[in-house]
């Protein structure tokens, strides 16, 4: 069943169209991220499903019911906000049990439920504490316990660990997927952070100026970019794009000038045509210069975490990024090899950018 | 000497240049005339002596005085009334007024622009364009409550006794409520929108919202602007002279226009000084009462 269905959902602010004939539909149980660069509509279409926002075209339905025009405390979706939007006149205990409160539930499953939420979220012994006695992720577990006090349909998240230090967030990650797996509730996730959406969804949707490009599994989206802005989007870093023509044989292509380099794309192309090879940093393997076979690149400039070494080198006159596990040492202008086998290239259309 | 200069340029000397100034300032102009006026709430002061401080000193006399006057309980009970009454009305219409303009809608801005032109007119002003709608044979008010049926017949409202307090207090009102909404205005400006928006999703009726978040997030705010309501009440003085002068037979007198009576229209001024006293005690009753409600605020 799905817990949310979208079709054909526009939304404009005056003359602003921010959201674009969207059609989502979200399976009860999952977990979804909505990912794409800043501006995209991420926040409007999550508070859109909240019904912080009315939208001015097509049907949105929650657990099979439309809600088009209910208001949020109709809607038994909770929500986790950037800002955390804690009560800074209420206790810890109180911001979590407010809607509890509202319900006039009996004091007994309130107190029952708040300890429960604490319990799960390590909050015990902060529940007589205001919001501005707290540390930043200690406020991010009340907001996040506010949540799930509730037991709600949907779960929403508006880049929720964005405010973490980097350690946090990385243990709030888990954190969030295990108690997302534990309650299984549907949830939909916001960020601009392609690992978070990678690692913590199991549906990812990437959306541009409010509109989806692609959606699927995360490794889908990975595998089988839609077109040249999520191949470039999902994916650390970024795929290299180099633009090229297709040989008369349809099997290769000639990457940069007329008598450039050629590529084996491993598949037949139409002859002639204008292409971009796309190329993932990780899928390329670096071999010496003196090696017989492979794209003749220039080192510009290399860069290592320890465990991984990025390589930024020159191909065909454009900039390009290698990515390596482990270590390996090179000058500035030294002339290596590329290898890339032909099943990891993506094609794409130069002027519709949509993949071959 | 030069000692002196260096430490003017190097900056703790000009800070202390400065503080003396703001200090000389409130000594001359603050402090010296509130401390005369007790003074002189003490000693028999009057035509001839006002320029003598050499006066004989007469301890708590004026003050029995004062209280022993025919018409002072009247005038304690008229200031209760006009002070009790402005507030409630002034800070029930101007919260209703913020909170209305809080609201998204066509033109806000520019009503809520024309709500603060009453504020810019003097009191004596106000006072005089009141005194056009009060007026018994053909002012404004008398016509419209007669053809809406409300009354029948002329309310002579800044002539009779029933109904003078009222009328000072009706214009005193309207006079206040654009200073109650702006700093009203101010408060829900500050409360953060998600905080609404994660109480609606709690679900939170929009009166519930008001009650369990407006309210308990404006209580600092509320009693600042009680009490500064309650200062500017007692202040106000040129509208009552602008409209009935406390009269008739004091019906519309309060405290502050009395002692201003006394002081310069008989020349009891020590009646004067002691009437003054007394309203400063409030003042400094209301703003204690302020001072430590915000700061138990913060500390809780
Ligand atoms: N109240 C509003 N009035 C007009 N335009 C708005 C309003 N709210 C958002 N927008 C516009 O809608 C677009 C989408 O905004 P939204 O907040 O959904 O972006 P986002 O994807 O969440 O971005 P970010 O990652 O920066 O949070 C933006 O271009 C923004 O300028
Ligand atoms: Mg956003």
């Amino acid at each position: 069943m799905n817990q949310i269905e979208i079709d054909d959902l526009n939304k404009h602010y005056g003359a602003y169209h921010a959201l674009r004939d969207i059609n989502l539909k979200i399976p009860a149980g999952s977990f979804v991220a909505l990912i794409g660069p800043s501006g995209c509509g991420k926040s409007t279409l999550l508070r859109t499903i909240a019904g912080l926002e009315k939208f001015t075209g097509g049907t949105l339905r929650i657990a099979g019911e439309v809600m088009n025009t209910r208001p949020p405390r109709e809607r038994d979706v909770a929500m986790v906000f950037q800002s955390y939007a804690l009560y800074p006149h209420m206790d810890v205990e109180r911001n979590m049990t407010y809607s509890l409160r509202l319900k006039r539930r009996p004091r007994e499953e309130i107190l029952e439920r708040a300890k429960s939420a604490a319990n799960t979220l390590g909050l015990t012994a902060l529940l007589s504490r205001k919001p501005r006695e707290l540390s930043g992720g200690q406020r991010q577990r009340v907001a996040m316990g506010r949540a799930i006090v509730r037991n709600p349909k949907v779960f929403l998240f508006d880049e929720p660990l964005s405010n973490l230090d980097a350690e946090l967030r990385v243990r709030m990650r888990g954190e969030i997927r295990r108690l997302h797996e534990r309650l299984g509730a549907t949830s939909v996730y916001v960020t601009h952070d392609q690992i978070e959406a990678m690692t913590m969804a199991d549906y990812v949707v990437v959306l541009r100026a409010g509109r989806i490009e692609q959606q699927g599994a995360p490794l889908d989206l990975y595998d089988r970019p839609a077109n040249r802005f999520v191949a470039g989007f999902i994916g650390s870093p970024s795929m290299n794009f180099l633009p090229a023509r297709v040989a008369e044989d349809g099997r290769t292509a000639i990457l940069g000038e007329a008598d450039g380099q050629r590529i084996d794309l491993g598949r037949e192309v139409e002859p002639g045509r204008e292409i971009l090879v796309g190329m993932r940093p990780e899928h390329l393997q670096i071999r010496p210069a003196s090696d017989a076979t492979g794209l003749q690149a220039t080192v510009e400039l290399l860069e290592s975490t320890g465990s991984m070494t990025f390589m930024e080198a020159r191909l065909a006159g454009a900039p390009i990024t290698v990515s390596q596990a482990g270590r390996m040492a090179a000058a500035r202008g030294e002339p290596v090899r590329l290898q890339i086998d032909p099943e990891n290239l993506r094609l794409f259309d130069p002027a519709t950018e949509a993949a071959i | 000497m030069t000692a002196f200069f260096r430490t003017f340029r190097e900056g703790s000397g000009f800070d202390a240049v400065l503080i003396l100034c703001a200090v000389a300032y409130l000594l001359v102009f603050s402090a010296f005339p509130l401390v005369y006026n007790v003074i002189m709430s003490f000693q028999s002061v009057d035509m001839f002596s006002i320029t003598d401080f050499n006066r004989p000193w007469v301890g708590w006399q004026n003050y029995i005085d004062v209280i022993n006057r025919p018409e002072a309980w009247l005038i304690v009970k008229n200031t209760a009334i006009f002070v009790l009454l402005s507030i409630v009305f002034q800070l029930g219409l101007g919260f209703g007024l913020a909170l209305l303009f809080q609201q998204d809608f066509p033109a806000a801005t520019f009503l809520r622009g024309l709500f603060l032109a009453g504020w810019i007119m003097p009191g004596l002003v106000v006072g005089t364009v009141w005194k056009w709608i009060f007026a018994g044979d053909f002012g404004v008010l008398n016509y419209v409550l007669n053809h809406l049926g409300i009354v029948t017949g002329k309310i002579f409202w800044l002539s009779d006794p029933a109904y003078s307090l009222y009328a000072v207090i009706i214009a005193n009102i309207w006079l206040g409520i654009p200073f109650n909404m702006i700093l009203l205005s101010v408060g829900l400006a500050a409360i953060p929108r998600d905080i609404y928006e994660a109480a609606e999703l709690d679900g939170a009726t929009a009166f519930q919202r008001f009650f369990s978040m407006t309210l308990p997030m404006m209580r600092a705010t509320l009693g600042a602007v009680v009490s500064l309501g309650v200062i500017l009440t007692l202040q106000q003085f040129d509208l009552i002279a602008g409209l009935t002068k406390g009269g008739p037979a004091n019906s519309s007198n309060v405290a502050q226009y009395w002692s201003w009576q006394l002081s310069f229209e008989t020349y009891e001024i020590s009646a004067g000084s002691v009437i003054a006293v007394m309203m400063i005690a409030v003042v400094i009753v209301v703003a204690t009462i302020y001072v430590r409600s915000t700061t138990n605020e913060q500390s809780a």
